[in-house]
Formats: C-alpha cells, structure tokens, sequence
C-alpha cells in the first residue's frame, strides 16, 4: 500500500479568551493512495481541524503544537512559500460544504477556472479556457461554453457544486479533500454528487478524503473509516469492519443513532447521554468515558493506548482502536457483551399505542389549499404584460391529521413544505382553499383571530438559535407565550421551572442566554415554548435538522414522550427520510407544491406507488457499504416554481414518464391500500 | 447591463424632475410678492411690473410651472437681477471650479484612504491597523473648515510654500494646481478616515467569507485573494457611500471656496443667498443637484460593473 499523506501525532491548539482549547490531539493517520478514506464524526470532533491543517489555512488563533504531515517526502507543515504554492491547490485540493458561499459571487465561472489555472503558464488564455470548458462538460454540466460565463448565483445548488467539484478537478490533484460535499443538497442531487466523486477517483485515479458526519454518505463512497470523537482518533478500520464489526463503543452509538433507512424500529430513538466533553483541559483518560456505558475507573484515569488487530474484512487495512476494553494487557475486560449495547433503556413507544386515537376527530382538516406568491410588482407585471405575476408555493393540498397522530411532511427544497406549515398557523395568505382546526375554518380569520387558534396551534421553528431572541434567558423565552396570550397561571417562574423539567433541561438554566445553549439544548427550549400553552397541534419545521445524530434522538424522543402524554398531533416537516419513517404514522410527499403521494408511512416507504417518492426512499444512501448503488435513480432537478411543466409536474425527470404525463395533470387516485397518488401509472396498485 | 443602466437614468431624470417641482414650489411658497423679493425694496412699481410680465406672475401656477420646468429643460436658467447675464452662463463658468476642486479631495482620499484600509484589515490589530486607526479617528472628527484655517497657517503663512487666495491665473495650470492643494487637502482630509474605517470593516467581513478562503485553498496567489476576490466585493457598499457622501463633500466645498476665496459653486450661492440674487441661488442649487443625481448614478453604476447581483435586481 502505497502512502500519499501521513499524518504523525498532530496536535492543535486555539487560544480563546477561555482559554487554549485542545482542539486535535495526538491525531496519526495515513492516507493510502487511489483510495477514498472516510473522516467521521459529529460537531466538535476536530474533522474540520484536521483538513484545515493540512491545507495550513487553520484561522489566526490556531496553532499547531506538534506533529508532522508528510507529503512527497516533506512535511507539509514547514514548506516555505513556495514550495506551499505547489502543494496547495495543485497537489492536493478541495470540494467545500456549501457551494453558494464558497465560490465568488461577483466573479463568473470563466474567471474562477481560470484564475485557478494560473500556474500553467505555459497555457495560452484560449487554452485555459477550453481546459475549463472541457472540465466542466465532464462533471455533467450541460451547455459549458454558454454557462461557463455565469456566475454562481445562476447556477442552481446541485450544479453549483458540479461546478466546484470541476474547479478543485482542474489541476489534476493528486489528493482531492471533500469537506461535507452534499450536506447542503437535496437527497437526488447528493445522490448525483456521490456518483460524480466515485467517476472522478476511477478516471481521475484521484484520493480522496471524505469529511462528513452523515454515515450513509460515508458507506456509499469510502474503502476506509477513521472515526473521531472530541479531537482523536477513536478507531480506524476498512469500511466493512467499521459497519459491520465496529469495536468502539462511540462507533457502535454512533451506527445506532443513525438508523437505515429500511430498519424496522419499535420504542424509543436510541442516543448517546451526555455533551461533547469541554477540550479546555487535555482528559486525562479515554475522552469518551464520561458518555460511554462501558466506562470504569480505569476509563477515567489512564489514556487508552491504540490496540492493532488484523481486519476482518480486509486483509491490507488494520484495524485500530483507542479503547481499554481492547487493551490486550487488560484481557478480562473483553468480555463485555457489546454486542448487546443498550444505548437507552426508557419505555417503549409502540405503533399499537397510537392507533387509539382511530375514533377521533379530525384536528386539522386541509381542503384544496392554495398559496400564491407574487414574484413582481403590480405595475412591473402591467408593463411586462404578464397576466399572471404570481407562483404557486402550495397548490391544491388536501390533508388531514387526527389528534396523537404524526403526519410528515416530505420533499426537496421548493417544495413548498415550509409555506405549508406556514399557511396553517397563519403567517402566509392563503389564496383559496380551507383549513379547518378542530371543525373550525382558520382562513380569512383576521391577526386578531389568529391569536387564539395560537394557543392551540404551536410551530417549532427550523433555526433554533435563530428563532431565539438573542437578548431574552431561558426563562424570559418560557414564560413568553404567557404574555403574549395575557394568561396568568400561577407564578410565571414556576411556569418556567414546570415547562424547564418537563424537558429536562436543568433549572439553572432559566437564567441562560441562547447563544450559551447548545444546539440540543436551545431545540429543547422550543419544544417547551411549543409546549407552553398546552397547544394540540404542533407543526414542527426541521426539529432536528443541524442536530448531531447523537441528540437528534433525544429530541424526537421529547416530542413522542410529549405526544404520548398529550395527545398531540404534530405535522412534521423534514427532508430526513430514516427520521421520518421512525417517527411518523402517515406521509404526504410534496413535489411543487403540490402531494404527489399521501397514506399511511410504512406503506410508502415500503411501496412507493410515485415515481418521485421511490427517487426519495431510493436516493438516501444507507450505512451500509454492502449496499452501494450503481446508478442515480432519478437525472435533473427540481425545476423551478416560476417554470412549472406542463402536465405531471414530474414528467421531466420521471424515468416511467409517458405521452399522456406530458399534457394531462394527473388526478388524485385511491390505492387500495388508502394513499392517494398523483400519478397516470402509479408503481404499485 | 444596458438595460441596467436605462432604468437607472430614468430614474435620476425622475429624481430631477421632483427636485425642480420642489425647488419651484419652496420659492412660491415666500410670502410676499415674488417680484418685490427678486428685485428688491427699492424697486420701482414700473420695474416691478415689467419683472412680473416676463416672469410670468399673472399666469395660474401650473402654467408658471410648466414655464419654469420647459426653461430648465432647455438649459435657461433665467437671468441674474442686476447684471442681467444669464443665469446659466454664470454657472457654467463657475462649475469647472467646483468639479476639480470636488474630484480633486475625493482623488486624494479615495488613493490613500482604501489602500489604508485594505492594509489595515490584511494585518487586523498590528501597529498599523492600530495607528491608522487613531489617525483616521481624529480625521473624521476635525472640521473641515478648522482644516482650511490651519492648513493656511501652516503651509501658507509660517511655510510660504503655497499660495491661499484664489484658484490661480487662467491658462496656468502649475499655478492653478497649486492653488488646488490647500483646498483639496482641507475637504479630502475628513475622508481618507473616514473611507479607511469603511473599507477596513467591510474588507475584515469579507476576508472571513468562504469564498476567500476557498481562493486561498485553490492556491492562488495572495495578490489575487486580496484584490481579486475580497477587496472587489468590499469595496462595493464604500462606492456606493462615496455617491451618497458627494452631497457632503459638496457642501465641504462651500466653507472651503469661502476661505480660500476661490470661485465656484458653494462661493456663488454663499455670495448671492447675501446678495438676494434669488435667479442664481436657484439656478446654482438646481446644478448641485443635478451633479449630486449624476454622482449617484455613476456610483451605482460603477457598482452593478463590479457585482452581476446588483444589475440583475433592478
């Protein structure tokens, strides 16, 4: 096996005004050539640290304590100026997170290729310009010659990072580094995406190291699997012993958190207790004791050394872990039955216990509902003669939810879902249509109104910190919806103290400011205010989108414990299909505006009768490197809302698409299963 | 971009069009009788009437208004009450004056002031930043007419390297550029502060965007990280502030044309507001708005050349 990068015990420091923060330590890794190698780990694990090391853009505030990076013979970290000009965009380069942000938006693609192949001096412009041309037709972007004059903001998000994927191509690098490729993209494009970076490394013959927490990417791409966990490496193996014979009890929480797709899950979402410890000080035993089920006294006292043992799924990659329960001078230990790890032992939620509700009525009822935007002025529309300056965000929705029950609510970006949720609590119009709450028509209620369907219709927004005023504490935002609907029920700090407990965060906490709370936390601190007002409804957007995999769980957890006790109904908005298939009773699947697909959850994700709701379930990659795809299920992408198709929406990506999908707008049909599906050939009957 | 910049001249001919409906309707709202005030207590009946007949005050004041704006359009400003010039052709003969002195701080704020700034945010808290900071602090804080009387002092009076009075002999342009810099220097001055804290704080922002670092991690040379891909996003909201300042920077001209006695626009509306010549006060704001307007244009302009966003959304 031959090296490309090795990486000898690299520890990094950031000063803050806390203190030096521990960000890596002792991190050793190599990087075998023409394979693609996996960094795993959640928020705080040291992988953005590790890759921005190597490129030795580490921000101002970071040093590097010790360590070496070897490349080509030299250590990366004591090449001069110019011999960094050779390394760092030639030898090695780099597909960032989120290409709208990473690529600049008042140069256009033409200047951007170009700029980055500046070092081929002996290149005339006209041949740098056809070497960008040719590039970027070969990831896949049609019509290169017109569009290589664009700039990014014309590009949609899904091309956009084809783009970005054929910049960090150009100078042939010997080492490409995708930090979270396809975080920010719908579930068809990272499937696209993940296509192109496995083309790239056959043809190419490019390494690749992948910097992700989403686990099903990283089954899908990698040969091998370094895990991270608060700044060190806790295991290293091929990706097969990492899936399927993970020996460290964070690796094995971690897989458990992260469900496939096609698992059948009873009770409880399984997490790992606990935060990511503090790295202010150096732990002075294994970092992840304090979380780990298996820790004892040793665990918090002596550092694990790593233990090598031979792979069991592969012959040439050795399986490493930094674990005591491996260490083979502490035999005995062994004997732990992992494999009978039980990450959280709280009651059962079984589907039985919903299905009670069965006699109920209807809590929200949506007939034919309908929300335009206008995407010009009045006057603009008049002198551009368009007759009809308007999009149509939802279009002709018709849903129903009864109390205890979960309805989610599924589609790519622009699909519609968030204005959905929206329109029900009243912060969008609502052009046509009725939504009825518990028997009661909401549309055409005044502001006024709406305020007391509120107190019964709580939203728990997608950006937790975000939707937090910055300058109120916990307790402050608690006792809120109080104010707002002048109740007073008994002594607000009690109110606060009761909804505080009742989503076990600490009372210390009340007098805390959002930007003191973690990610976890300030989600805990919507649920409650969502909680607040004992509403029946809640419409949850993204509950856990942004969350580590870790804590996701105890979230959806809250919610269900929540629902069970109260008998809520919530409306779940989510791109993330295992989530949904875990927590949900019914599915409605939302293609432009309008539900293509509509029943009970598991039928779907089992059958799925559209053809776009079979991309959605396909198109998710599994945590399972047995089970790679081949090919993309469905080409293109979402067209735009001001550029409807004709006919079936979806014909013009649809792979079953026929004459007929091309002029005729499907009707909603009855399975005999009970979904309805807007489709002229729905895949199952 | 075409497109752009007709919607963009449209709009400015708007913008001039309310200021002269504006400016029309401050001067009928005087009280008393406009051809008293045009011509003074001392005027005679008879003047009065024949200033009344050709000025139109017996008309409806829609009419008048028309008049005034058909006047304006083909470029008559009236005539000045005593000298009977034209009103135009006074101010055509000042505006030169005005322009270079205008252009001339700007210049020289804007080629020390954002080379400062850039400076300063490559290398946040050094020496550099730090003093540069205290500088351009105490530059803003100044006035400029303080400016003018101690730069007289100085460079006038204690050194004797350049001349005070006046714009210089015509045809002379060594003599006229020195009498440019004193003046130049006492109106740009509050500026170069004031556009290297600007510059300094949108350059900061931007140098932290991805999209820099991602130049950076392409390899490209840190010239071109700097200039290329931060300071041409950076600089935009300073031209844009450069336009809308250009009404400041004009009225900085007036308290400089006043001390340094040379001629122009701010010394002729200073002269005449005294004076109660109403015709070339009138004529003299009309043109400083008008420059104000084009200023504004060029600087949006300039911005939608350098960000595709911008001509996209109008």
């Amino acid at each position: 096996m031959e090296k490309l990068l090795e990486i000898r015990s690299l520890s990094v420091d950031f000063r803050t005004p806390r203190g030096r923060v521990r960000a890596l330590r002792e991190v050793s890794m190599v990087v075998p050539k023409g394979k693609i190698i996996g960094v795993v780990g959640e928020s705080g694990s040291g992988k953005s640290t590790l890759i921005w090391t190597i490129m030795r853009l580490l921000a101002v505030n970071g040093t590097v304590e010790n360590g070496e990076i070897l490349f080509d013979g030299g250590n990366v970290l004591e090449f001069d100026d110019n011999r960094l000009k050779g390394f760092r965009g030639e030898k090695v380069s780099m597909v960032f997170q989120d290409p709208m942000t990473s690529q600049s938006p008042v140069l256009d693609y033409r200047s951007q290729f170009t700029d980055i192949l500046y070092r081929r001096t002996e290149m005339s412009r006209r041949e740098r310009l056809g070497k960008a041309i040719k590039m970027m037709n070969r990831v896949g972007i049609p019509d290169s010659e017109k569009r290589i004059y664009q700039y990014p903001h014309h590009f949609s998000g899904g091309m956009r990072q084809r783009a970005g994927i054929a910049m960090a191509l150009l100078m042939d690098p010997s080492l490409l580094i995708a930090d979270e490729p396809t975080t920010a993209l719908d579930v068809t494009m990272e499937a696209q995406i993940i296509h192109l970076i496995r083309e790239a490394r056959s043809e190419f013959g490019s390494t690749v190291m992948l910097v992700s927490h989403n686990l099903g990417l990283i089954a899908e791409l990698c040969d091998e699997i370094v895990v991270m966990y608060a700044g060190e490496i806790v295991e290293h193996a091929d990706a097969h012993d990492i899936f399927f014979d993970a020996k460290h009890p964070y690796t094995k929480a971690l897989i458990a958190c992260n469900p496939a797709l096609d698992l059948e899950m009873e009770g409880q979402f399984p997490t790992i207790p606990g935060d990511v410890p503090d790295l202010h000080q150096s732990p002075a035993g294994c970092v992840f004791a304090p979380r780990c089920a298996f820790s004892d006294e040793t665990c918090s006292k002596e550092r694990p050394a790593y233990s090598i043992s031979a792979g069991k799924h592969s012959e040439v990659v050795d399986h490493s872990v930094r674990c005591h329960l491996y260490c083979p001078d502490k035999g005995g230990k062994t004997k732990h039955d992992l494999t009978a790890l039980s990450l959280n032992a709280a009651a059962d939620r079984t589907r039985s216990e919903i299905a009670h509700c069965d006699e109920a009525d209807e809590l929200l009822s949506i007939q034919d509902l309908r929300v335009r935007f206008p995407t010009m002025g009045r006057i603009k529309a008049l002198a551009e003669g368009v007759d009809d300056p308007f999009i149509d965000a939802v279009y002709e929705v018709s849903l129903g939810l009864r109390a205890g029950e979960t309805l989610g609510l599924v589609g790519e970006s622009g699909s519609g879902k968030t204005t959905l949720g929206r329109a029900i609590i009243g912060l969008n119009g609502v052009h046509s249509g009725s939504i009825k709450f518990k028997g009661s028509e909401l549309v055409g209620l005044s502001q006024n109104q709406y305020r007391k369907v509120r107190r019964d219709v709580a939203m728990m927004f997608q950006d937790p910190v975000g939707s937090l005023s910055p300058r109120r504490t916990v307790g402050q935002l608690l006792t809120e919806p109080f104010l707002i609907h002048g109740i007073e029920k008994g002594s607000q700090r009690d109110q606060a103290a009761r909804l505080c407990e009742m989503v076990s965060l600490p009372a210390n906490f009340l007098s805390r400011y959002p930007h003191e709370l973690s990610g976890g936390q300030a989600r805990r601190v919507g649920v409650a205010r969502a909680l607040a007002l004992n509403p029946a409804l809640i419409v949850a957007d993204e509950p856990t989108a942004g969350l580590d995999v870790s804590v996701q769980g105890e979230i959806l957890n809250l919610m269900l414990d929540m629902q069970a006790a109260h008998g809520l109904g919530f409306l779940l908005i989510s791109h993330n299909l295992p989530v949904i298939r875990h927590v949900c009773d019914k599915l409605a699947i939302m293609y432009l505006g309008r539900i293509v697909e509509y029943g009970d959850c598991e039928q779907v994700f089992r059958n799925p009768a559209h053809p776009y709701s079979q991309a959605l379930v396909r198109g998710t990659p599994q945590p399972d490197p047995t089970r790679r795809r081949q090919l993309v299920s469905i080409e293109g992408e979402v067209p735009s809302l001001s550029n409807r198709p004709g006919g079936c929406e979806f014909h013009t990506r649809c792979p079953y698409s026929g004459e007929r999908c091309k002029y005729l707008v499907p009707e909603p049909s009855l399975l005999a299963d009970g979904r309805t599906v807007r489709c002229h050939n729905p895949l199952a009957e | 971009m075409l497109l752009y910049i007709v919607k963009r001249i449209g709009l400015s001919a708007l913008i001039i069009f309310f200021a002269v409906l504006t400016l029309f309707a401050l001067l009928n709202s005087i009280p008393g009788d406009p051809a008293s005030i045009a011509l003074g207590p001392r005027a005679t009946p008879e003047v009065q009437a024949a200033y009344a007949e050709k000025m139109h005050l017996d008309k409806p004041i829609v009419i008048r208004f028309l008049i005034f704006a058909g006047n304006v359009v083909r470029g008559d400003l009236g005539s000045d009450v005593f000298t009977n010039r034209s009103v135009s052709h006074t101010l055509l003969e000042q505006l030169p004056y005005t322009l270079t002195l205008a252009a001339a701080a700007l210049a020289w704020a804007t080629l020390l002031g954002i080379p400062i700034g850039c400076l300063s945010a490559i290398r946040p808290n050094s020496w550099l930043d730090r003093l540069t900071g205290v500088i351009s602090i105490g530059t803003i804080a100044i006035p400029s007419f303080l400016v003018s009387i101690w730069s007289i002092l100085v460079f006038a009076i204690f050194l004797g390297w350049l001349p005070v009075i006046g714009a210089g002999d015509d045809g002379d342009i060594v003599d006229q550029l020195r009498h440019l810099i004193l003046p130049a220097f006492a109106v740009g001055l509050g500026w170069v502060g004031y556009l290297a804290r600007m510059v300094r704080a949108s350059m900061l922002e931007v140098l932290g965007e991805n999209y820099v670092r991602s130049a950076r991690a392409f390899g490209l040379m840190n010239r071109t990280v700097v200039f290329r891909y931060a300071l041409r996003v950076a600089i935009l909201p300073t031209i844009t502030l450069i336009g809308i300042g250009f009404g400041v920077l004009l009225s900085g001209t007036v308290f400089a044309e006043i001390i340094f006695s040379r001629p122009g626009l701010g010394k002729i509306i200073y002269d005449m507001v005294l004076a109660r010549n109403f015709p070339v006060v009138q004529g003299a704001v009309l043109v400083t708005v008008a420059l104000y307007v084009c200023v504004t244009l060029i600087a949006d302009i300039t911005v939608s050349l350098l960000d595709p966003r911008v001509r996209e959304n109008l």
